[in-house]
This record gives C-alpha cells, sequence and structure tokens, in this order.
C-alpha cells in the first residue's frame, strides 16, 4: 500500500516537473526550440566526426585532406560498412572490414600504407571509431577516421567507385575474405 | 544516527539535482542538442524532452530539500538516474563520442560518469528504503497508527 502511495507521488512529480520544465522553457536566456526538430550534432550541415569541446580517441581526416592521400595512393581506405553498402559504391581502392571481420587476414595490407583511413555511413564514425580502434590495437600506427563519413565524400565528389583504385593495387577484400 | 544518514543522503541529492537543473537552465537549447546526440528520442520529442527533464530536476531538488514527498521524489531520481545510465551505457558501447549532457560543462561521456550516476544511486535508494520520520509526507501509516485511529473513529 505505502509503496503505491509512493509510486503516486513520484508519478505526481513527474508530471508536475514536465509541465514545469516545458512551460518555463520559454523563459530560459536560451530555450529549447519546442516545435522544432533537434538532431544530434553529427547530423547537423557541416557536421565533423568530432563534437565541438571533445577530443575525439581517433584522429580525424577531413575529406579535402583525404582526397590527394586516395589519389596518390598513400594511404589505404577502409571501408567499415555493411558489405551490401560496400557493393553499392564505396572509395576507390577501399578495403572492406566491417567491426566483426578478423584483423589479421588483412594486416599484411594494411602495412603497406603509411596511412591508413576508416570510413563509415553515419557522420557519427561510430562504427568507424571501433573499426580504428581495431586497427590501432593490431600494432597499425597511423590510423584516421573520415569526418563526414561516406556522405560527406561522395558529396564532394572524391573518387568513388565499385572497382578498384588503379593505382592503389589489387582489388580490396574479394580474393582474402570473400567480401565484395 | 539513521534519521542523519537519511537526512544527509536527501540533501545531498537534493543539491545534485538542482544543481544540474540550475547549470543546464541558462542554455537549454545546447542541453537539447546533448539529449539528440544519445539518438535515444525522436529528433522531434528532443527539445520537449529536453525541458521536461529539467523541469523534472527542479522539481525533484526541491521535493528533497523540503522533504515534501521525499520518497516519492528519490524513487523519480533512482528512476532518472537508471534512465541516464542507460543511455550513457548504451551511448559508450556504441562508440558514440558525445558530451554528458550531465551538467553544464562539456565533460564527456565515459564509464567514470556511469559510476558517478550509479553512486548516486546509493542516496536515492536510502531515502528510499529508509524511513526515520513517522510524520514524513509520504510514511505508510504504521500498524499501531492505523489502529489508534480505528478506536478514535469508533468513538465519534
Amino acid at each position: 500500500m505505502s509503496g503505491m502511495v509512493v509510486i503516486r507521488h513520484a508519478l505526481a512529480l513527474c508530471a508536475a516537473g514536465a509541465l514545469l520544465g516545458i512551460g518555463a522553457n520559454a523563459i530560459t536566456p536560451k530555450p529549447a526550440p519546442l516545435g522544432s526538430k533537434v538532431v544530434a550534432s553529427a547530423d547537423a550541415p557541416g557536421a565533423v566526426c568530432q563534437i565541438q569541446g571533445l577530443q575525439a580517441a581517433i584522429p580525424r581526416i577531413s575529406v579535402e585532406e583525404a582526397k590527394p592521400l586516395c589519389v596518390a595512393c598513400s594511404a589505404l581506405f577502409v571501408d567499415a560498412r555493411s558489405a551490401a553498402e560496400y557493393e553499392a559504391g564505396h572509395i576507390t581502392g577501399a578495403l572492406h572490414l566491417s567491426p566483426g571481420d578478423a584483423v589479421d587476414p588483412v594486416l599484411w595490407r594494411l602495412g603497406v600504407y603509411k596511412t591508413v583511413v576508416v570510413y563509415d555511413r553515419d557522420p557519427n564514425c561510430s562504427v568507424a571509431d571501433q573499426v580504428a580502434k581495431k586497427l590501432l590495437e593490431h600494432g597499425v600506427e597511423d590510423v584516421r577516421v573520415l569526418t563526414g563519413a561516406w556522405p560527406a565524400w561522395s558529396a564532394a565528389g572524391a573518387p568513388g567507385t565499385p572497382g578498384s583504385c588503379a593505382s592503389c593495387g589489387p582489388g580490396p577484400t574479394a580474393s582474402s575474405k570473400g567480401a565484395p | 544516527m539513521r534519521r542523519a544518514l537519511v537526512v544527509a543522503s536527501r540533501l545531498a541529492l537534493a543539491a545534485i539535482f538542482l544543481y544540474a537543473a540550475a547549470s543546464k537552465l541558462p542554455d537549454m537549447a545546447a542541453f537539447a542538442t546533448d539529449v539528440a546526440n544519445y539518438r535515444l528520442v525522436p529528433e522531434v520529442l528532443v527539445p520537449w524532452t529536453a525541458a521536461a527533464v529539467v523541469g523534472i530536476e527542479v522539481v525533484v531538488g526541491l521535493a528533497l530539500l523540503t522533504g515534501v514527498y521525499a520518497r516519492g521524489a528519490a524513487l523519480l531520481a533512482a528512476g532518472m538516474l537508471l534512465v541516464f545510465i542507460a543511455g550513457l551505457s548504451q551511448a559508450l558501447l556504441r562508440g558514440i563520442n558525445l558530451r554528458c549532457g550531465c551538467f553544464s560543462s562539456d565533460e564527456p561521456a565515459d564509464w567514470w560518469t556511469v559510476l558517478r550516476d550509479l553512486a548516486m544511486l546509493v542516496p536515492a535508494i536510502v531515502v528510499l528504503t529508509l524511513r526515520p520520520e513517522a510524520r514524513s509526507h509520504d510514511a505508510a501509516p504504521r500498524p499501531e497508527d492505523e489502529d489508534h485511529l480505528g478506536r478514535i473513529s469508533t468513538r465519534y
């Protein structure tokens, strides 16, 4: 019985608090925009993988910085998206490596390049971060995550095809791990 | 001793919740973005959720401070903390890099913030489970009280 009373009080406080908060929001100096959508920082226009004020665990690289690395073949790009997404289109010459894939079979390829750039589909880069972390744990030294991910890369008109980069060595993964 | 423990827990929790609310009030829009970054609430509901959370923090803090409906407030505080812990944990497990949103600072979400929220559960549970004051607003009537009232009612 007492428990029900406490629960009723909690619900009453919750309702009163919610009403107070929503009602008083307008008189705060910078109110939350009720009635408008509020998107995550990573989804905002011009977003990058790193939220302002936070130090990213994995170093970032912008599309502008990464594009010449692809053309000059001085970096290996790693696609952390699903196999289907990779098949639909990926950065030219990119290796496909999902978070659940083993790193060891492709480690020899990663070691050839000075820099490894990981990207995924989501501008918050959470999947790319997971793969990048795995690569760092396997001893790959210079691993970066592409800010803006695949959407930013393709929007910038940077090289992206289902084929492999002519000067970036053999096809990415088809022969070695069964990926496209 | 038990009374002191409950009062100390109540006041400590009140201070934390009131401070948390006060730190968010100057920039509710930024807090709404912090809520959105957790990717748990539909975008259209994010600002409403943010405003409601701060209002609930204020009410919980005031209830704990004054002792009015203190156990109900402690239950609500514990529920909120569990939601915060779940939100932080899912974000960390998904590798989302975000601000905690716990207070006004740019404090990043990490496992220490989860531990801190877990620690805050302790005073909430103390207030919720220990009942030092028979005259508390939301204390359950003891059997002897009911008997007493029963005897009175039969007299009149």
